[in-house]
This record gives structure tokens, sequence and C-alpha cells, in this order.
């Protein structure tokens, strides 16, 4: 017999992990579904934030969520930075289908060997005032340490998409995904507008970093779990589209979420990349993307 | 005598090892409309890219003058062309699908001058077309060819142009509303004195509104017109479009 509380603890952990998958997958959304550039390297980003946080919070006792804020515009430089060497390495030449792909593989790897010499090949930990606490909705569950990071991954998401709605620059961003060299035609540089749009899908995996340190414990490896999922949210959501994002991402962690309660953890991948296959199967533009002819 | 907008003098143009414009030369006079005339793959295009600076020109240069200023428009780059006020309305239109009437209009405003006044030109584009301010809402790919030529136009006036460059205007439309744009284009010089540079293969319907206007043939300039009469009884005119 089901019961009720067990199934709505589930869905309600669910969305709260689904919140998580969402700010992990949206810098891939922009990144990979708005720009058309394939950072496979997206979740080492995202650890390496983690493995960082975790290095200035864990001996200071710093909010690790204040710090991701804090260390944001770094990785969002760095990003920048990083868009322009890619640009003038692969993107100009028109390499980038295989050899890009391969550069940020390349990229994936050194982060995550770095960060074993750095950091060593242990697992990395932040004690927070409230990692222990939890909200109580009636019979429901609601851990502060998955909580919070959730708050505040829909609040980023939140100004991220009002950014790309109402801002001169956020507008071009959604511009560049539909036709590139048309910004030309308007006096905007196209180049530019992708180098600003490459950097904060950076900024938002230190953003995930963060989110991600508070929930779990990290290792130099942990972005493994996640390149599988990232991707499967955002070509789920159908690329490109932000909002669909973070609905598919919420309905991944409930799948994934309800299908362990119910038949064990071992199951939930399985389940999670079955609907995956079937969405591509019935509608391969993705729940939420435009069929282009 | 309105002295001239636009001077391209000499000019050499292609991609890579094809050579497109051989020595092309062109004067559009400050408020007047010049059409430019040719079939299909005779460089007119390239003729437009190579002013707003997209295509790199091998010889000649292409000067204007805005606000009493000479300015060599050679070798610089697009953003800066369009930054001094010298705009295309791309063939194609090359509009961002996904995104609102509104939307698309209010990206024309990138340049610096023309972020000041996106209210005032806003209106301005919804009095020329009261069609787009009806669907300002409207995602711009669901819309008709004539609708998103008006888009395209509209997005175009939002960047407050001193030269309009607008390339093949009438290409996939019904010719009613090709009837529609180009008196539409005709209508902006009146009334905002606008300086304009059409490509265009409908002859019979450019010429209904170009003060006057060249012939291009294989890449180079085949005739001059000085004056709409004198276009329409040249006899390569009358060979390629009118057929007599």
């Amino acid at each position: 017999m089901l019961d009720p509380v067990l199934i709505a603890n589930a869905v309600v952990s669910g969305l709260l992990l689904g919140c998580l998958y969402a700010i992990a997958s949206m810098g891939l959304a922009v990144s990979f579904g708005m720009l058309d550039v394939v950072n496979i390297a997206h979740p080492a980003m995202m650890v390496l934030a983690s493995c960082v946080i975790a290095a200035l919070c864990a001996p200071t006792g710093f909010d690790p969520l204040l710090a991701a804020l804090l260390i944001a515009p770094v990785f969002g430089l760095l990003g920048a930075g990083l868009y322009r060497l890619y640009h003038l390495y692969f993107e100009r030449r028109g390499d980038e289908a295989m050899q890009g792909l391969a550069f940020f593989f390349g990229l994936m790897i050194v982060i995550e060997v770095s960060l074993v010499l750095v950091y060593g090949a242990d697992q990395r930990w932040v004690e927070t005032g409230y990692g222990g606490l939890s909200l109580g909705l009636g019979p429901v569950g609601l851990p502060l340490r998955m909580l919070l990071p959730a708050l505040m991954s829909l609040a980023c998401i939140a100004a991220l998409l009002l950014w790309l709605r109402r801002s001169f620059t956020g507008r071009a961003v959604a511009a560049v995904a539909q036709d590139r060299d048309a910004l030309r035609f308007l006096g905007a540089d196209p180049i530019r507008i992708k180098t600003v749009a490459f950097g904060l899908s950076v900024a938002l995996a230190a953003i995930a970093g963060g989110c991600l340190i508070v929930v779990q414990p990290v290792d130099a490896h942990s972005g493994h779990v996640f390149i599988g999922r990232v991707l499967a949210v955002v070509i789920l959501a159908g690329l490109g589209s932000l909002p669909g994002t973070l609905v598919a991402a919420l309905v991944f962690g409930v799948i994934e979420n309800v299908t362990a309660t119910l038949f064990g953890p071992a199951w939930s991948p399985a389940v999670a990349f079955s609907l995956l296959l079937a969405v591509l199967a019935l509608r391969p533009q993705g729940m939420f993307g435009r069929a282009h002819a | 005598m309105a002295h001239d907008a636009l001077v391209v003098q000499g000019l050499d143009a292609g991609y890579g090892a094809v050579r497109v414009l051989h020595d092309v030369s062109l004067r559009v006079p400050e408020g007047q409309i010049v059409a430019l005339l040719g079939t299909n793959g005779n460089g007119k295009s390239t003729l437009m890219q190579s002013i707003l600076g997209l295509v790199k020109p091998t010889r000649g240069t292409v000067r204007a003058w805005l606000d009493g200023r000479e300015v060599d428009l050679t070798g610089r780059a697009p953003e800066e062309i369009v930054d001094l006020g010298v705009v295309l309305v791309p063939e194609g239109r090359r509009l961002f699908r996904d995104l609102t009437v509104e939307e698309n209009l209010v990206l024309g405003a990138w340049r610096a001058a023309a972020r000041r006044e996106i209210s005032h030109n806003l209106r301005l584009c919804f009095e020329t077309f009261p069609r787009l301010e009806e669907r300002r809402r409207q995602r711009v790919g669901s819309m008709s060819g004539g609708e998103q030529q008006m888009v395209a136009i509209g997005r175009a006036l939002m960047s407050v142009p001193r030269i309009l460059l607008v390339d093949e205007p009438s290409v996939g439309l019904a010719p009613i509303i090709v009837k529609q744009v180009i008196e539409t284009i005709g209508s902006l010089k009146a009334k905002l004195g606008l300086t304009v540079l059409m490509a265009e293969q409908n002859f019979t319907q450019a010429i209904r509104i170009a003060d006057r206007g060249s012939v291009l043939v294989h890449g180079s300039i085949a005739f001059e017109g000085e004056t709409a009469e004198s276009l329409r009884d040249n006899h390569l005119v009358r060979q390629f479009y009118l057929g007599t």
C-alpha cells in the first residue's frame, strides 16, 4: 500500500532537488542551448566553485551561498576570457564541432586533476548553522540544507530570465541565439554579446557550486554524476528554452526521487533517462523547444 | 542641387578569389532615393554589404557625409558604420523569429544615438505601420512576409538612419504587398528626409519612387540614370526588364 505522506515527501524533496538541477543546468542551457558552445566542462566548473567555496568557508564559517554570490563575478570574468580563447582558436576557424568539444573535454580533465592536486581526493564539506535544521509543513519536511539552495537557485533563475527579457544586452543574447550575424546589421558585435553570455553561464556554474556544497559533500569528480543529468535536462527542455529548463529540471528531480522512494535509488536514473528518450521520440525538439524548419 | 550623402568610388570586392564587383562607382545625393537595379547574381547585395563593411573591398573607397562631415567608411567594421548612422535592411529581413515585434524593433535602437529616442521612434514606427502596433506582442516568426518586411524596415528606422540601405525589399512578397512596401519607402523619404539606396530587381516598382538609379550588370555599373525618366528610356533597362 502506498503511503501518501511518503509520496508527498518524495515529491517535495524531488522539487528541491530539481531546483539544484535547474541551477546546475541553467548555465549550460545558456552556453549550449543559446550560444551553441558545447561546454561539457560546465559541471566540472560547478565542482571547482564548490571546492573553492569549501576552502573559503570551512575554516572561516562564512556562509557558502553568500560566498557563491561573491565568487560568481570572478568566474564570470574567467568564463568571458575562456570564450575569447575558444572563439579565437576554434569557433572562428569553424573547428568547433569536434575540436571544440575536445577542448572542453580536456578542460574538464584539467580542472579535475588540478582539484585533486590542490585539495586531494577526499570529499570536501562545509558545516552551516542550518545544516541539521528542517521546516515542517505538516507531515512534510523541508530540510534547510535543501530549501535555502533551492530558493537561491530560483531567485537567480528569475533574475536571469528578467535580465534576458528586459535589458538591452539580455535581448541581444536572445537574438544571438537565433541569428548571430543579423546582430551586426544593428551595430552590435555578436562576439561581444556571446562573450558576455558565456561569462554569465560560467558565473551560474559558480552559483550552482555554492548550492551544491550546501546540499552534499563534493570531491574532484562529483561533476561526472551531473554531466548526464544536466545535458538530459537541457535537451529535455528543448535547446535554448530557459523556462523550459527550469520545468524539465523539476520534472527530472521529482521523477528521480519518487522512483527512488518506490523502487530504490538504483532505478531512478533508468526511469529518468527513459523519460528523456520517450520525449525525444515523441517531440524531437524537446518539451518546450520550437520546431525549426 | 542636393550634395552627395554617399559616394562609392572605383570599388572592387568579392569573396576569396571570386571578384564580384569591378570598378563600381555610385553616388547617392542627400534626401534622394537611388535605385540599384539588376537581376539576381549581378552583385547588388555584395555592393550593399561592402558599403556596410560586411565585405571588405580590395580596391576603391566608400565615403559618406554625415552631419556636414566627410567620413571615410572604407575598411571600417560594420558596428562602427551602423553607429555612424548608415543602416541596412538586409535581404531576407534577418529578423529574430522567436522575439516579439516590439522586441525586434527595440533591438534596432542598439546604437547609442538611437537609445535616447526609443519611445519617440517606436511611435514613429507604429504610425508608419499601424499593423505593427496591433501585433506588437506577437512573435515575428508567426507573421506574414509582408508584415515581417514592415518589422525589418521599422527595426532599421529605430536605428535613426542618416543613410538607409534597403536590400531587395520585394523579394518573396505578393505583388500587392510589394507595391505597399515600395510606397512606404517612398513616403519615408518625404516624411523624414531620408537618403535611401535601394537594391531591387523589380524595376517597375522601384522606378515609381526612385529619383535616380544605376544598373548593375556582372558586377559593373552598366548604366547610370540621372533621372527616373532617363532610366525608363534606357535600352539596357528595356532589354533586361521591360522586354522591349
